[in-house]
């Protein structure tokens, strides 16, 4: 069916970067749009578990991008797993478990992905940049606060491109939302109060095929002591960063990316209060609040994070004294919101900067509005439609900075700001206080 | 005369009567033993036309002939990919519909088939498939036959279609998309009598790939 992937005719603003030359990729022939450079990279990955296989296929919707090398400890499935569907495209590629080995042996190599759990990215990102490589590298850039300062080091003394990978900072309608609606119309007046949330279903551990189990001495070898931490890594805390990390990290960036500026302290209560202490050393419900002091005043900024309940999914919400902005990498969500009162937005609908509000039929429910109530405010889309996979546009603007023809959307100095602005929720959750941030910490 | 015709047509009700209760008598619910549900990991965009609305409750059961089983256990599979990505044919007929790691095959990207051979023929009530349900993903261009013979020449007969654009070129479907769950997606059958299954797909909304945790055909 051809709109499965296609854009429809609405108006849209298109972000990314693309048009035009047709890329065959033997034996499955796929047609892409030109981009602006028609460099071949060759590239790695280490670390194809979920979130590598995430992004391996967001780069096989990407021309001139030529795997050469796959690494994973776990031999049997998700470096089988990377390895054959790479081949399935026409990738000719070495498959690999230590990735020093990779390092020493692929010599054409210009960039690498790195997908593995947190407490591996700093040593990881370290060991390729020193080898000459640029990286991608998935947030959060680690576990500590030592491992994220050792990437930044690295990126400062070779001079790589690093990435990291908080996505949303490359999506076209958080782009557009920055850049247009918060900096440039200012449409949502005074910013005063920020809420998000990621909320989720309880989830099973993740299991494993039994037959397919790493072998115990590789495990150890590489810092896991059973595989179901292995397969669990997230929950432990001298593997991972918990749900606050995991998903709130994401959105915390927002935050700070669109407040242009970190927070100056934060409160935060949380606890394993649902699932095994044993398993899941981090905290299953997380609910923080930030301070910020921003150049048009203060901003309290809450944000939670639960693994029990998916009410309402996951979002953010900017709230000023002229409108509210509620965004959401799921694109059904976004929308914004005009306050009552002598406000026209018709110079900016006019602009394309946002569409025309949709008169939506109030629930026929019988009820009289309260009239200490407002009247629900009426929702403006944006005019944009995303229908790539989420990381494709993060990962197109690091290949186009590696190619020297676009700035990093996500440089290791803004990583690093919203490492300190997570990991420190962790901290005081467990410390039970305000926790205030000195403006150098945020700095190297 | 009046009496007798009133006679007549109440022994002609109640016998009929009779047989529809004796016929429901004769059904049972086709007894599908539904793995846990499980979305995890982020979502993608689930921005695509012609998508069926959620039922919003279970799945009313599926009644057939008593003694109707999953005939499709541990029969062969055959794939358009012999070479999987991950996993092995033989999970589509394993009895597991499970949607962990280790539970599904994984196949190439783009229009890929498998065929499940029943090994003789038999009448199928209903065909239930997951692809993968970790996700609530939507698989594109499904399509469900029934022949006679493994190479689908003889008596084909297609189930399910929703390749509404003809753009898998087996004809146009006018079923529609569908969000994978732990239910499955049950395929009536109608009683059909065939040896061979066959199904396509053509991609996920997530990625160009094709998966299959289970399928089950109920037949005797």
């Amino acid at each position: 069916m051809n709109d499965k992937n296609d854009l429809n005719r609405r108006e849209f603003l298109k972000v990314s970067a693309a048009a035009g030359a047709g890329v065959i990729f033997s034996p499955y022939i796929k047609t892409f749009s030109k981009d602006s450079f028609s460099k071949d990279l060759n590239i790695a990955i280490i670390g194809t578990g979920a979130q590598g296989q995430v992004l391996i296929n967001a780069c096989l919707k990407i021309p001139n991008i030529k795997f050469k090398a796959v690494c994973d400890i776990w031999e049997s499935y998700n470096l089988q797993r990377a390895y054959r569907l790479l081949q399935k495209y026409g990738h000719k590629l070495n498959p690999y478990t230590d990735y020093q080995e990779m390092l020493s042996k692929e010599k054409n190599l210009d960039a690498v992905i790195i997908a593995t759990p947190d407490f591996w990215h700093a040593d990881h990102a370290v060991h390729c940049m020193e080898a000459g490589l640029n990286v991608y590298c998935e947030k959060e850039m680690s576990n500590t606060l030592e491992g994220a300062r050792r990437i930044v080091e690295a990126q400062r003394r070779t001079g790589k491109k690093v990435q990291i990978g908080h996505q949303r900072r490359s999506n076209p309608n958080y782009l557009h939302c920055y850049n247009h609606l918060i900096n440039e119309a200012e449409i949502l007046g005074r910013i005063t109060t920020v809420n998000g949330q990621w909320n989720r279903s309880v989830q099973p551990d993740n299991g494993w095929p039994k037959p397919n189990a790493i072998p115990a001495a590789v495990l150890k070898k590489y810092g896991f002591e059973n595989m179901h931490q292995h397969r669990n890594w997230r929950w432990y805390k001298k593997l991972g960063g918990g749900p606050i990390v995991d998903l709130g990290s994401h959105q915390i960036d927002i935050y700070n990316w669109f407040l242009n500026a970190a927070p100056n302290s934060v409160i935060a209560s949380g606890g394993t209060d649902y699932y095994d202490k044993k398993t899941h050393e981090w905290y299953d419900n997380v609910i923080a609040t930030f301070s910020f002091k921003t150049k048009k005043g203060v901003v309290r900024a809450s944000y939670q994070t639960i693994t029990t309940n998916s009410n309402q999914g996951y979002f953010e919400s900017f709230m000023g004294d002229q409108g509210s902005l509620t965004i959401s990498e799921s694109a059904g969500r976004v929308g914004v919101y005009k306050e009552p009162g002598n406000i026209d937005w018709e110079k900016w609908i006019r602009m394309k900067y946002l569409e025309a509000p949709v008169d939506e039929k109030p629930a026929s429910t019988g009820a009289v509005l309260d009239v200490r109530e407002t009247v629900a405010p009426q929702k403006h889309k944006l005019p944009i439609l995303f229908n790539d996979p989420y990381h494709k546009p993060h990962l197109e603007n690091f290949f186009n900075a590696v190619r020297g023809t676009a700035e990093l959307n996500c440089p290791v100095d803004v990583g690093y700001e919203t490492a300190v602005t997570v990991l420190k929720v962790n901290e005081a959750v467990k410390s039970k206080r305000e926790i205030f941030f000195n403006k150098s910490e945020f700095r190297i | 005369m009046k009496t007798k015709i009133f006679k007549a047509a109440a022994i002609f009700l109640l016998l009929g009567g009779f047989q529809f209760i004796s016929a429901q008598n004769d059904l049972a619910p086709i007894p599908i033993k539904l793995p846990k549900a499980m979305f995890v990991g982020t979502p993608t965009n689930l921005a695509i036309s012609n998508l069926e609305k959620p039922l919003g409750k279970p799945r009313p059961p599926f009644m057939a002939p008593k003694g109707v089983k999953n005939i499709a256990l541990g029969k062969p599979v055959t794939s358009s990919d012999m070479y999987p990505i991950i996993g092995d044919l033989k999970f589509i007929t394993d009895g597991k519909a499970e949607a962990e790691e280790g539970y599904f095959v994984e196949l190439g990207p783009m229009k890929q088939w498998v065929i499940l051979d029943l090994q003789k023929p038999a009448n199928i009530y209903a065909i239930v498939v997951w692809h993968y349900h970790k996700q609530p993903r939507v698989y594109y261009d499904v399509i469900v036959q029934i022949a006679d013979d493994a190479k689908f020449t003889k008596n084909v007969r297609t189930l399910f279609n929703n390749d509404n654009d003809n753009s898998s070129g087996m004809g146009t479907g006018k079923d529609k998309n569908y969000v994978e769950t732990a239910e499955g997606k049950l395929i009536d059958a109608k009683g059909q009598s065939a040896r061979f299954v066959r199904l396509f797909s053509k991609g996920n909304n997530g990625d160009d790939l094709n998966h299959y945790i289970e399928v089950e055909v109920y037949g005797k």
